[in-house]
C-alpha cells in the first residue's frame, strides 16, 4: 500500500479501490495533505495525457470521479490548521439558447482536478442566472461557454448585466467555445478568453493573482 | 417517400421511453456499450493505412453501429427519456428508404443516388463554406459558390448580423437574419442562371423558430430543398430539434441529419467514431425521417478531420454504409488551415479522395477549424470536388487511393496543430465580381498540377 499505488488507481479511474486504499493510508497515519499533494501531481499527468489525446474524455472523467471520491474521504481528516488548497470558486455554464455542453464539461473537469471549486449550471443558462449563482456561492469567476455564433451575444449580456447591477468588478468573466476568439473577448470586455479546456486552469490562476 | 411515417410514434417514445439521468446517459450507457461493441466486433484502427480495403471489417462496423443505435437509443434532454427502436423497425426503414431522390427544381434539378465503394459514378457535391460571414459579403460569397461548375447543391455561409443588428438565437433578430439569408441565396441563384439549385438552408437558424420562419415555396426554402436537424453530441436530442423534424416532414422538404461525433470525446478514438457514424445514420433515418445524413466527425483539439485518425473513421464508416445499405450520406470536410494556403488545398483534396473512394458524397469545405469569420472560399471546395470526380471517373481502387492519401498527408499532417489561418474571403476574391484573385487561382492551379502528378487524372 503506497501513495504510488493510490496514484495509479486514481489515474486508472478505479473509484472503489481508490477509496479503499485512501482509507487504509489514512488509518496508517499518512498525512492527508501528502495524499492530496500527490494526487494533484497525478491529475496534472492525467490532464497532460488528455491534452495530447493519449487518453480520451471517458478515461479522464473516470479519473476525476476517483479523485473526487478520495478527496471526500481525505478532506474531513485535515487538521484545523491545514486547509484544502482552493484556487477559486467558479460558476460555469453554457449560455441561453445553446444546448451544447461537451466543451463546458471538459473545462469543468479540468478546473475541478486543478483545485477550483465549480458550480455547474449546465446549459441553456439565462445571463441573470449566472449572476445569481455567483452571488449565492461568492464566486471569483463566471465562466460562460457558447458553441454557436448566434448564442455568443449571451456572453456579452452577462457582462452588461453585471455592469447594470454594479457588480462588474466583483467577478472575472471567462469565455470560451468553438466560435469564440480573443477578438470577441476583447470586444465584449471579458476578463479572459480560453481557447481550449487545457489552458483554462493556468490562465485563471494567472489573472487571479 | 422518406421514412418520416413513424414520426409520431418516435415523438411518443420520447415521452414514454426508459428514464435515465442525463449525467448518466453517456458515461454509464453510451460509452460502455460502444467499447464493448468495438471489442466484440474486433474493430482496430491502423494508422499506417488511412484508407483501408478491409471489407470484412467494414461489415463488422456496420453491425456494431446497428447494435449501438438499437441498444443505446437517443436521449431527449427535455423529457429525460430514451427513444428506442427495434431491429424490425430498422430493417423496415432500410427497406423503405429509397436509394435515389430528385432534388432541386426545374432545369437545375439533380438526381442524387446511393454510391458504392470505388463507384465510378461521381459523388453528389454540396458546396458549403460552413463559416460565418460579414453581412456585406454574404451575397457575394453566395454568388461565388454558385458560379462553381460542379456544384450540385449549396449551403450558404452563416450570418452574424442582419440590418445592422447582432443575430441572437431564439429571438426576432434570428428570424430576420434567416430571411435575409435565404433572400441572398435565392437572389444569387437567379442572377447566376441557376434558380432551381438544390439548397440546404438556412444555417443562420440555430433555433427552430428561425427555420420554420423561412418555409415558403415562393421566396424561402422550398420543398425541393433540404434542411438539417442536428444531434447533440453524442446521441442526444431535444424538443427544439424534434420540432424541426416534425416541421420538415409536414412542410414536405427533404430532411438531412447533421452529426459531428468528436474524436477524443465520448466516442473515444477512431474505431468509436466509425461505429458512431453508422449509428448516427440509422438515427437520421429512424428518428428524423432523413433523406440523407451529413456527417462531420472532428478532432477534439483541432476541430478538423483531415488527419489520418479521422480519415480512417470516414473511410471505414463510408464503406460500411455503402456495402450494407442504400443510404445517402455526405462527408463534410473540416480543415486545419485557412484559405489561400497550399495546406488547405491538400487537406481538402485528401478528404475528398478518401471519402469518394469509400462511397461518400461530398460536402466541402470548412476551413480554419470552422472557427473564423470570412475564412472560406469556393476554390478549396472546387479542388476537392474535382478530385472526387476524377477518382470516380478513374474507378480508383482503395489501395491506390491510400497510397495517394499518404503522399498528400505527408505535405501537411505535421502542421495540423499549427496551421496557418490563411486569408479572408475578400483577400482571395474580387468581391464585386465574385471571382478568385489571380494569386489565389494560381495557387489552386499549382496544387492541382502537383496532385495530378501523384496519379489523379482530372477530367479538365
Amino acid at each position: 500500500m503506497s501513495l504510488k499505488q493510490l496514484s495509479k488507481l486514481v489515474a486508472d479511474g478505479e473509484k472503489e479501490e481508490s477509496e479503499a486504499l485512501a482509507r487504509e493510508l489514512l488509518a496508517q497515519g499518512t498525512d492527508p495533505i501528502e495524499i492530496l499533494d500527490d494526487l494533484t501531481r497525478t491529475m496534472d499527468r492525467v490532464g497532460e495525457l488528455f491534452a495530447n489525446l493519449d487518453i480520451f474524455l471517458p478515461e479522464i472523467i473516470l479519473a476525476g470521479e476517483a479523485l473526487t471520491a478520495v478527496v471526500d474521504i481525505v478532506k474531513p481528516k485535515l487538521k484545523s490548521t491545514q486547509r484544502l488548497p482552493s484556487k477559486g470558486k467558479v460558476v460555469i455554464g453554457t449560455v441561453k439558447g445553446d444546448l451544447h455542453e461537451i466543451g463546458k464539461n471538459i473545462v469543468k473537469l479540468m478546473l475541478e482536478t486543478n483545485g477550483f471549486e465549480v458550480k455547474d449550471l449546465c446549459y441553456d443558462v439565462d445571463p441573470l442566472d449566472f449572476i445569481k449563482a455567483a452571488e449565492e456561492i461568492g464566486a471569483d469567476f463566471i465562466g460562460a461557454s457558447s458553441l454557436m455564433t448566434t448564442t455568443m451575444p449571451r456572453q456579452q449580456e452577462i457582462i452588461e448585466f453585471l455592469k447594470d447591477k454594479g457588480l462588474r468588478g466583483k467577478y472575472k468573466v471567462v469565455i470560451g467555445g468553438a466560435p469564440t476568439t480573443q477578438i470577441w473577448a476583447d470586444k465584449i470586455g471579458a476578463d479572459l478568453y480560453c481557447e481550449d479546456a487545457n489552458c483554462a486552469a493556468d490562465k485563471m490562476v494567472a489573472i487571479s493573482t | 417517400m422518406t421514412t418520416a411515417y413513424r414520426v409520431w410514434e418516435m415523438m411518443e417514445r420520447s415521452k414514454t421511453g426508459p428514464h435515465i439521468e442525463e449525467d448518466d446517459f453517456l458515461p454509464k450507457l453510451f460509452t460502455p456499450t460502444l467499447k464493448k461493441l468495438i471489442t466484440k466486433y474486433e474493430i482496430k484502427f491502423d494508422p499506417e493505412t488511412p484508407l483501408p480495403s478491409d471489407d470484412a471489417m467494414a461489415d463488422r462496423i456496420w453491425q456494431a453501429g446497428w447494435d449501438l443505435f438499437r441498444k443505446v437509443g437517443i436521449y431527449n434532454t427535455d423529457s429525460h427519456r430514451i427513444i428506442q427502436v427495434s431491429d424490425e423497425e430498422i430493417k423496415e426503414a432500410l427497406y423503405v428508404a429509397k436509394d435515389r431522390y430528385w432534388v432541386g427544381a426545374g432545369k437545375d434539378a439533380k438526381l442524387w443516388k446511393h454510391r458504392q465503394v470505388e463507384d465510378t459514378e461521381p459523388p453528389f457535391c454540396i458546396y458549403s463554406p460552413d463559416i460565418t460571414v460579414d453581412e456585406h459579403l454574404h451575397h457575394s460569397m453566395c454568388a461565388a459558390y454558385l458560379k462553381e461548375p460542379l456544384l450540385d447543391g449549396f449551403c450558404a455561409p452563416i450570418l452574424e448580423n442582419a440590418v445592422g443588428q447582432l443575430i441572437e438565437s431564439g429571438g426576432p433578430t434570428e428570424i430576420n437574419g434567416c430571411i435575409q439569408h435565404i433572400y441572398n441565396m435565392r437572389a444569387a441563384a437567379r442572377q447566376l442562371g441557376r434558380p432551381g439549385t438544390f439548397f440546404v438552408a438556412v444555417g443562420t437558424a440555430e433555433h427552430d423558430s428561425g427555420q420554420i420562419a423561412v418555409s415558403d415555396n415562393e421566396w424561402g426554402v422550398r420543398t425541393t430543398d433540404s434542411r438539417l436537424v442536428g444531434t447533440l453530441t453524442e446521441f442526444k436530442t431535444a424538443n427544439t430539434l424534434l420540432n424541426r423534424s416534425v416541421h420538415y416532414a409536414q412542410y414536405g422538404c427533404y430532411t438531412g441529419n447533421l452529426t459531428g461525433p468528436i474524436y477524443g470525446g465520448w466516442c473515444g478514438g477512431s474505431e468509436g467514431i466509425a461505429v458512431t457514424l453508422v449509428a448516427y445514420s440509422l438515427n437520421g433515418l429512424l428518428i428524423h425521417g432523413a433523406m440523407f445524413n451529413q456527417h462531420f466527425p472532428f478532432h477534439l483539439n483541432w476541430g478538423s478531420n483531415t488527419t489520418r485518425e479521422l480519415l480512417w473513421s470516414i473511410a471505414m464508416a463510408g464503406q460500411a454504409m455503402a456495402r450494407n445499405s442504400k443510404l445517402l450520406y455526405t462527408s463534410n470536410g473540416f480543415a486545419n488551415a485557412g484559405p489561400m494556403t497550399e495546406m488547405l488545398f491538400y487537406e481538402t483534396a485528401c478528404h475528398a479522395l478518401v471519402s469518394t473512394v469509400s462511397g461518400w458524397h461530398l460536402w466541402e469545405m470548412a476551413s480554419t477549424r470552422n472557427k473564423y469569420r470570412n475564412r472560406a472560399t469556393p476554390m478549396e471546395a472546387r479542388l476537392g470536388v474535382e478530385v472526387g470526380h476524377a477518382v470516380a471517373n478513374m474507378g480508383m481502387k482503395r489501395e491506390q487511393a491510400n497510397e495517394i492519401a499518404l503522399k498528400m498527408l505527408a505535405t501537411y499532417e505535421d502542421e495540423a496543430a499549427t496551421a496557418s489561418k490563411g486569408k479572408e474571403y475578400q483577400e482571395c476574391y474580387d468581391v464585386q465580381k465574385a471571382l478568385p484573385t489571380p494569386e489565389h487561382y494560381d495557387m489552386y492551379r499549382r496544387v492541382k498540377d502537383e496532385i495530378a502528378d501523384m496519379g489523379v487524372e482530372f477530367p479538365f
